[in-house]
């Protein structure tokens, strides 16, 4: 048991010739939110699907709570802790609301078949939910998808939660919402790593902040400080060179 | 008219089999199999063996063909697919035009060109509102339904046939919900072998065995997943007997050994107004 | 033996031919031919109904040949590839390729069905002596497969060689560039069809004799074996892989001798169970085949 759930050094990683990440560093303490923004093709859903293991890390270290994660496959690294919600496509639309939420648990051994899939928390966070059940996914609207997505990630309990750009594409009444579910999702003990572009509203509930640029971490502060900031734009890419 | 139906309900009963394993295999691993006409042809040999060589009756033959149809099917997926997996659909496609070569001509080699049937009492027809109908095909129609059945609840109840749904649904996803999917790989061959291997005994009871017999359901069977829309259970079903009673109803209008067009026909007709099928999702390219 | 030399060199030019057409069709067009024995079949059809029934001569019942297989590949491109999902158009192929077949064996009054048409005339075949037809008929196929191969290689270079290339590395960057992807793909696809008809035609004069079973899966698998082999897109490939196939699987032949126990039904099976396993092992132990394409380098996918 280390003081940080997720520790990552030197990663890199990339799709084709050339790399996307190209060493990059990131320490997140137990129980905090940590939000990281930065420009287009930074490198923020190449982050996202290397710690979910969905692309390989061609060099460099990533650890949950002290575990070395780089030998291990994606539904592994579920069983480990970790719980990534994809920025599109994240529900199977072919299945119903009520299945979703199943699948996610049905795989995970003994942990997954003790308690009831949707448990009282995840009603109380997810009021809306039970209603659909029945409901394929793809019949819902982009954010009730949103939402179960989010639902879905989180019957697995657990330890780490990575969230691409929980937000996108959601009104800002919904994005308030996505926030404070957020927020109380980590009061229960998660720790949360959140990619996003609407940077303000993720800062409010974060507690550090992460620039990436360039496949490189430009810049990493509290993130109250960031907030702070009367040229978020010029934090954003000022030191940062943006050249590829 | 109504005795050509009949018949072209039978005839599609008997696809939805092997419709249903093209399309769970479609669904799962990404690409159209050629190879399944053959893997019925070996099955319902296999069946023969037992049956007709060894005495057992159809029905334990077919049980255990069926069943070593399922593991021979994980046991070749493992040394033909396995290894191009990341290759692409296309070459896919090609090992299995090349599996099914191979695998027809096991049952040419062991059995010869000369048509077999399998020992079983010869059918008497009887007549119910004018048509006529034979026991045969009473239990082709009860063990396909049952199959349908099974594979309704495997797929919808059962967890693995839900982590197969999902797969087909979206790959990617489902690695990082948990399921792992060499496993659910293994459990669509399995199934897709037993789906087969049931068909194919239905089309040697039907018919007569003879190595091509799976291959000239190739074209039809492929025709009836389509129309369904490929990696939907349910299309498939439906598919099939559409596809089954317009080919025998056809046959009023045009000769006899051209059923096979109207499959052909059939499928560019869908691929021009509608690719996805009955019951499929519009293909979304990524 | 000279005599088997030369005739297995007159299979192999038409074999090589037929390979160029997938070739030409799958590794440079990216579109797979799962009927191509159908459309060989069509062309050998084709050329020995054209010469016998309407009375042509070889020059234009070969001709004819080529220019209906280019009809139908085309036509069947153009249908297909409004869809343009790889999948389909190799499942559609594969039907039309059975379609064809089924024409052959039933439609009698056409084809003589199963007892198939005989008394093929061959190129020149009055004027030469028969002693010396079958080196007159190889010359003439090495020139056949010659001009083929020089035919391609000009195409390749020409402006549509290059615009080939462009769709097959991306077509939707081909497509907003404003090329109409569909045309290109048809002409690709309608003219190894009528390649595909030449070596049909070829087939017809050589054996002079033709019925649906010379149409099995064995001309198919033979051309796949032969363009993974060559180097997929690689035409100089395709011919050394056209021939090495066919002299290693014409030479088993001989195994009829060495292995009594078996029948001939036994034997033809092997070999196909060979091709078959060949097939797979080609293309999971060494997929870019053994001839590279010294060109330049392309991503095959």
């Amino acid at each position: 048991m280390s003081d940080n759930i997720l520790k990552v050094s030197g990663l890199h990683a990339g799709y084709g010739a050339g790399d996307i990440l190209k060493g990059m560093d990131l320490e997140l303490p137990h129980g905090k939110i940590m939000t990281i923004i930065g420009p287009n093709g930074s490198g923020k859903s190449t982050l996202a699907k290397t710690l979910a293991g969905l692309l390989p890390a061609r060099a460099g270290t990533i650890e949950l709570d002290g575990r070395s994660l780089n030998e291990l496959g994606p539904p592994k690294r579920v069983l480990a802790g970790i719980s990534y919600v994809p920025q599109e496509y994240n529900v199977f639309r072919n299945l119903t609301v009520l299945e979703n939420l199943k699948i996610a648990r049905e795989f995970m051994g003994a942990n997954g078949k003790a308690a009831r899939v949707v448990d009282e928390r995840l009603e109380e966070l997810f009021p809306e939910l039970p209603k659909h059940y029945r409901i394929a996914a793809g019949n819902l609207s982009g954010g009730q998808r949103q939402m179960l997505a989010f639902a879905c990630a989180l019957t697995v309990r657990p330890k780490l939660l990575i969230l691409d750009e929980p937000s996108a594409g959601l009104s800002p009444i919904l994005t308030r919402e996505v926030f404070e579910r957020v927020a109380r999702v980590n009061r229960t003990g998660v720790s949360i790593l959140m990619i996003e572009q609407n940077a303000i509203e993720a800062l409010r509930i974060s507690q550090s902040c992460i620039v990436l640029s360039g496949g490189r971490v430009r810049a990493c502060a509290p993130a109250r400080e960031v907030l702070g900031m009367k040229d978020l734009n010029s934090f954003y890419l000022g030191n940062a060179s943006n050249h590829v | 008219m109504l005795q050509t139906t009949f018949n072209g309900i039978v005839t599609g009963v008997i696809m939805a089999l092997p419709a249903l394993a093209v399309t769970l295999l479609f669904g799962v691993l990404k690409f159209p199999n050629f190879a399944v006409g053959a893997m019925m042809t070996v099955a319902a040999y296999l069946a023969f063996a037992l049956n007709a060589q060894l005495g057992w009756p159809l029905a334990a033959a077919t049980v255990a063909a069926a069943l070593a149809m399922g593991a021979l099917c994980i046991g070749i997926d493992q040394v033909t697919f396995k290894p191009l997996r990341e290759r692409g659909a296309i070459t896919l496609m090609v090992a299995s035009l090349g599996l099914g070569f191979i695998l027809e001509n096991v049952a040419r080699f062991a059995y010869g060109n000369t048509a077999r049937s399998f020992a079983i009492e010869l059918a008497r027809p009887f007549r119910v509102a004018d048509v006529r109908m034979n026991y045969e095909q009473m239990i082709t129609i009860a063990v396909s339904s049952a199959a349908m059945i099974a594979m309704y609840v495997l797929l919808t109840r059962l967890p693995m046939g839900r982590a197969m749904r999902a797969v087909a649904d979206n790959p990617s996803l489902a690695l990082v919900r948990g399921i792992e999917s060499p496993k659910v790989i293994r459990w669509t061959w399995f199934i897709a072998g037993v789906l087969l291997a049931l068909g194919g005994v239905l089309i040697g009871m039907d018919r007569a065995l003879e190595p091509p017999m799976g291959s000239n359901y190739l074209i039809s069977v492929f025709a009836a997943a389509i129309l369904g829309g490929l990696g939907s259970p349910l299309g498939a079903f439906v598919g099939a007997i559409v596809i089954g009673v317009v080919s025998e109803l056809s046959t009023l209008v045009i000769a006899p050994n051209y059923r096979i067009g109207v499959p052909l026909v059939a499928i560019a007709v869908i691929l021009v107004f509608r690719p996805q099928g009955l019951f499929g999702q519009p293909y979304i390219r990524k | 033996m000279i005599s088997f030399l030369v005739l297995i060199g007159i299979v192999i030019c038409f074999s090589a031919i037929l390979a160029l057409a997938l070739n030409f069709q799958w590794g440079l067009g990216g579109m797979v031919n799962f009927g191509l024995t159908g459309f060989y079949a069509l062309g050998a059809y084709a050329a020995a109904l054209l010469m016998l029934k309407a009375g042509a001569n070889t020059f234009v019942a070969t001709v004819g040949a080529m220019a209906v297989v280019a009809a139908v590949c085309g036509l069947v491109a153009f249908v297909t590839l409004r869809v343009t999902e790889e999948d389909y158009f190799a499942i559609v192929t594969l039907g039309v390729g059975e379609m064809l077949r089924l024409v052959a064996l039933n439609e009698d009054w056409l084809t003589k069905g199963a007892l198939g048409l005989t008394g093929v005339p061959r190129p020149f075949g009055a004027v030469i002596a028969p002693e010396y037809y079958q080196y007159f008929l190889l010359a003439l196929a090495l020139v056949l497969l010659l001009a083929t191969l020089w035919f391609l290689n000009r195409l390749a270079r020409s402006p549509f060689g290059r615009l080939v290339r462009a769709v097959r590395e991306d077509d939707v960057v081909a497509a907003t560039l404003g090329k109409n992807v569909l045309w290109v793909r048809v002409r690709i696809f309608a003219i190894g069809g009528g390649i595909i008809g030449l070596a049909g035609s070829l087939h017809s004069f050589y054996y002079q004799y033709i019925d649906p079973t010379q149409f099995s899966n064995i001309v198919i698998a033979y051309a796949f074996m032969a363009v993974i082999a060559g180097g997929r897109g690689a035409h100089r490939g395709a011919i050394l892989g056209a021939a090495s196939v066919m002299l290693l699987l014409e030479g088993s032949r001989f195994l009829k001798d060495v292995i009594p126990a078996l029948d001939s039904d036994q034997l033809a099976a092997i070999r196909i169970i060979i091709i078959g396993a060949g097939l797979i092992a080609l293309l999971i132990y060494r997929p870019q085949g053994f001839f590279r394409e010294y060109r330049l380098r392309v991503d095959f996918k």
